[in-house]
């Protein structure tokens, strides 16, 4: 019997148009929330966004939209529109939930702010996910996933010295954004299941990414101290080649000293000079490449289970292709596939995390723009046919 | 203001390290009871000082165990229950924790809750309502790698990150540090809340099962799609965006300071062009196009740098982004303290430590969100080892006292380590001579307040 997941029976309203506010309410339909996507008539900017289904630039051929929007009904409505608006706040009656991710006050600006629709649905709650939050004296600069890395502290430490500093590769912080947002908005709709309380939850996208820093940030106010990028050459617990591609080792977990020296088949790692933590960090350099030297010709597919044998802590560089065809992903059915009306039979990467006996499930893949209008327009809201038609020509919907 | 949303909650919190124990520190902040629960010959990772988190003043103290910044930030506002859950009388006091539990996090490898007789099955009998949070490195199941031992900082190859992450053309890197943990932290939150609310409604419990893997490997879900569908690898691109021109961090005024920056279209191209009082660039036919600005986005880069070291990064971002221009400085562990918005928004809380601690009062982030109805705010210090173990025995449990003192003679439970010792403390002064920190400021508490 199908139980739902967790979230089965909460309904939302996603406005967002970036990856954070739609990857937060995609988390929110994987575990079972209703969620429908309202987009602006001509699509949400995502539909814009590559990588494109066989490198068609096509509106409903974008994996990124199709990924961030699984498991969601769409409509369209333009909330510019008075009568727009009016339908906006018609279903805003029937939610438990709105994520938006506009700049602080443009919501307020057209009067559907949190305000407003608080009036409307006072049990309502409302997630903004934002660069800056909606509050203080940057609220409204225009962010960027750069910027979060920036003000967010990642970049003062990544990279090396005497090089720019360095970002996260794709879209760290915006995913970032949209899962810490997510468990910020699950805590509220619980409060909101338990005290009958609806609230207006703020998150910011560069907080979230600085909250990653804690052990940054703490250096000043313990000892006035500040993290550097590291000096350009030292590769223990970096990424370091070997025959077929790179690797990463740490010591610690289960493995001796002895087990890694044995591991790398590098007696040379036993000398006094490579004793304990503070002589490696010392000698780094020199261990480097006693290290670079024990790995040249072997390959990281080898190495893997070997270190694990010993419970090393130890990992290797994977490609995307790579990670597309992980057993172990496979094990977990992180992958699922969807039938897309436009794009086909997709594989898509699909569950965060497992969890029982309510959790996540695969209903539908990402909606064609305007593909609900007629069902929640019409069949929900009870517009006739003629009504939706006006509405179509006077572009509301 | 209403009431904590997790008033009333109490969460047994047996994990170690970063992920799930910045979970329990959120979780206390939002009103839980958390019950931080380590062995006597376990201490969790983060009491050892060193590379993860410094003493107060790089002054260990007799009980350093209680005193590192990162343990203090991660474990702010728990109990501290200490039990050797290795032995039969430890899992016995453990099993009638359950029972007056609603949420248990733990992150063993697979096997040692089964073995214990743990596991979500065996808890579900205790208390049938129980949310059990398991944190693993690749997931419980029959994986390949389900039993392999993992932490973040070697996983960020594993699960992809470093492919993509790195200057262009360059091998591949890191960025920031151990950063998957916290992808744990928040879908464990994520998972949790939800829980809570589904038991709220049904009466019924749930098994979290977590692989930090897992949750990097999805925040790579468009380069996937990529690999998957078009066959592609994705590619190493520095700070650059893959649709955006031009894009970077480039060199402010002042030694090591930087300005990121990230500009959207011709319009806001012309506007730099402007704000450089460089009209050559603005009419240059190369640079007039998203395909020319990433063409020559070396030559590009170089001029903007030119500039953009003239002049103070702050400086730099209002005047950028007065035109709308995304832009911000590079801050810190020292520069957040003192940033206008992080400020504002009281991001970074001063704790008040107790008396006879000696740690005076130190700064710990929050949290990345607020709640317009609620206060949130870190609920005090974290505890010292063993801290709570009378009165949750004595008054949670309703032990009596000398069954108490028996199991503490029998070393069951414990108020100090019985293995370990702390991180060796380096001299600041000689760590900025070898570069390992950017300054040593003997002067910040005057500078902080504190």
């Amino acid at each position: 019997m199908d139980i739902g997941g967790p979230l089965t029976g909460i309904k939302v309203l996603d406005l967002s148009e970036d990856i954070a506010g739609s990857f937060c309410t995609r988390l929110l339909a994987d575990y079972g929330a209703d969620v429908l996507k309202v987009e602006p008539t001509r699509g949400s900017a995502m539909r814009r966004f590559g990588p494109f289904y066989h490198d068609e630039p096509h509106p409903e051929k974008s994996l990124f939209f199709l990924i961030l929007n699984l498991n969601k009904k769409g409509v369209t409505l333009n909330l510019e529109s008075a009568a727009g608006r009016r339908l906006f706040l018609d279903l805003v009656g029937h939610v438990d939930l709105v994520v938006e991710s506009f700049k602080p006050g443009h919501l307020d600006d057209l009067g559907i702010g949190y305000e407003r629709l608080a009036n409307v649905n006072p049990g309502l709650v409302m997630t903004s996910i934002t660069p800056f939050g909606q509050t203080g004296p940057y609220s409204r600069y225009t962010g960027e996933e750069i910027v979060s890395y920036a003000m967010g502290m990642v970049m003062g430490i990544s990279g090396v010295q005497g090089r720019p500093p360095l970002k996260h590769g794709g879209f760290q912080a915006q995913y970032q954004g949209g899962l810490f947002g997510a468990g910020a908005t699950a805590m509220a709709l619980f409060a909101q299941d338990r005290h009958g309380a609806g609230q207006h939850v703020d998150v910011s996208t560069t907080e979230c990414v600085a909250s990653t820093m804690m052990a940054t940030q703490t250096i000043y106010p313990f000892i006035g101290g500040v993290q550097v990028r590291r000096a350009d050459g030292t590769m223990w617990e970096n990424p370091m080649p070997c025959k077929d591609g790179w690797i990463i080792v740490q010591a610690g977990g289960g493995a001796t000293w002895d087990d890694i020296a044995d591991f790398f088949q590098a007696p040379e790692l036993l000398e006094p000079r490579f004793a304990d933590r503070a002589q490696r960090v010392r000698n780094g350099p020199e261990m480097d490449q006693v290290v670079l030297e024990a790995i040249r010709n072997r390959e990281k597919w080898e190495l893997f289970p070997k270190a694990a044998e010993k419970r090393m802590l130890f990992g290797l560089v994977q490609t995307p292709t790579e990670l597309a065809e992980c057993p172990q992903l496979e094990s977990r059915e992180f992958y699922r596939e969807t039938e897309h009306p436009v794009i086909g039979a997709v594989k898509i990467p699909a569950e965060l995390f497992r969890m029982s006996p309510a959790g996540y499930q695969l209903r539908m893949p990402a909606p064609l723009l305007g593909q609900h209008n007629r069902e929640v327009f019409g069949e929900g809201l009870g517009y006739s046919s003629e009504e939706l038609s006006v509405m179509r020509q006077t572009e509301v919907i | 203001m209403t009431a904590l949303p997790l008033n009333g909650i109490r969460v047994l919190d047996s994990t170690y390290v970063f992920a799930l124990p910045y979970t329990g520190g959120q979780l206390a902040d939002l009103g839980a009871e958390v019950i931080k629960i380590e062995g006597p010959g376990r201490p969790d990772i983060t009491r050892g000082g060193g590379l993860y988190g410094t003493f107060p003043d790089n002054e260990p103290g007799e009980d350093w165990w209680n005193r590192p910044s990162t343990y203090q930030l991660l474990n702010r506002g728990k109990r501290s229950l200490v039990l050797d859950m290795s032995r039969e009388e430890g899992r016995e006091i453990f099993r009638e924790l359950v029972m007056v539990s609603d949420v248990v996090m733990e992150n063993f490898t697979p096997r040692v809750m089964r073995r214990w007789g743990l596991d979500y099955p065996n808890l579900r009998k205790l208390r049938p309502d129980i949310i059990m949070v398991s944190n693993t490195g690749y997931g419980h199941g029959g994986g390949p790698y389900s039993s392999y031992p993992a932490q973040a900082t070697t996983q960020e190859g594993t699960h992809g990150h470093c492919w993509v992450t790195g200057y262009p053309g360059d091998e591949p890197s890191k960025a920031g540090r151990s950063f998957v943990d916290f992808l744990s932290t928040w879908s464990a939150m994520f998972a949790i809340g939800s829980a809570l609310r589904y038991r709220n409604r049904t009466g019924k419990g749930q098994w979290v099962d977590i692989g930090m893997y897992q949750a990097g490997v999805m925040f790579l879900s468009e380069y996937l799609m990529d690999a998957i569908t078009n066959g592609r690898q994705g590619e190493r691109i520095g700070n650059r965006h893959p649709y955006r021109a031009p894009q970077g961090a480039y060199p402010a005024a002042g030694d090591d300071q930087w300005i990121a920056l990230s500009v959207a279209d011709d319009d806001q191209w012309l506007a730099l062009c402007r704000q450089m009082d460089r009209d050559d660039l603005a009419r240059d036919r190369r640079y007039q196009t998203l395909e020319g600005r990433q063409r020559f986005h070396d030559e590009i880069d170089a001029e903007i740098g030119e500039w953009t070291r003239h002049h103070d990064k702050y400086e730099l971002m209002h005047l950028l982004q007065s035109h709308g221009i995304a832009s911000g400085p590079v801050l810190s562990g020292k520069d957040v303290h003192f940033d206008a918005q992080y400020r504002s928004r009281n991001f970074l809380e001063r704790v008040e430590y107790p008396e006879e601690s000696g740690m005076g009062t130190r700064i710990l982030m929050g949290r990345p969100y607020k709640m317009s109805k609620t206060d949130l705010a870190i609920r005090g210090a974290a505890p010292t080892f063993g801290g709570d173990n009378v009165p949750l025995l004595e008054g949670l449990l309703g032990k009596p006292s000398d069954q108490v003192a028996g199991w503490a003679d029998d070393t069951i439970i414990t108020d100090f380590p019985t293995t370990g010792e702390p991180s060796p403390t380096l001299d600041p002064q000689e760590l900025v001579e070898r570069g390992q920190l950017a300054e040593w400021d003997p002067e910040y508490r005057q500078r902080l307040g504190i």
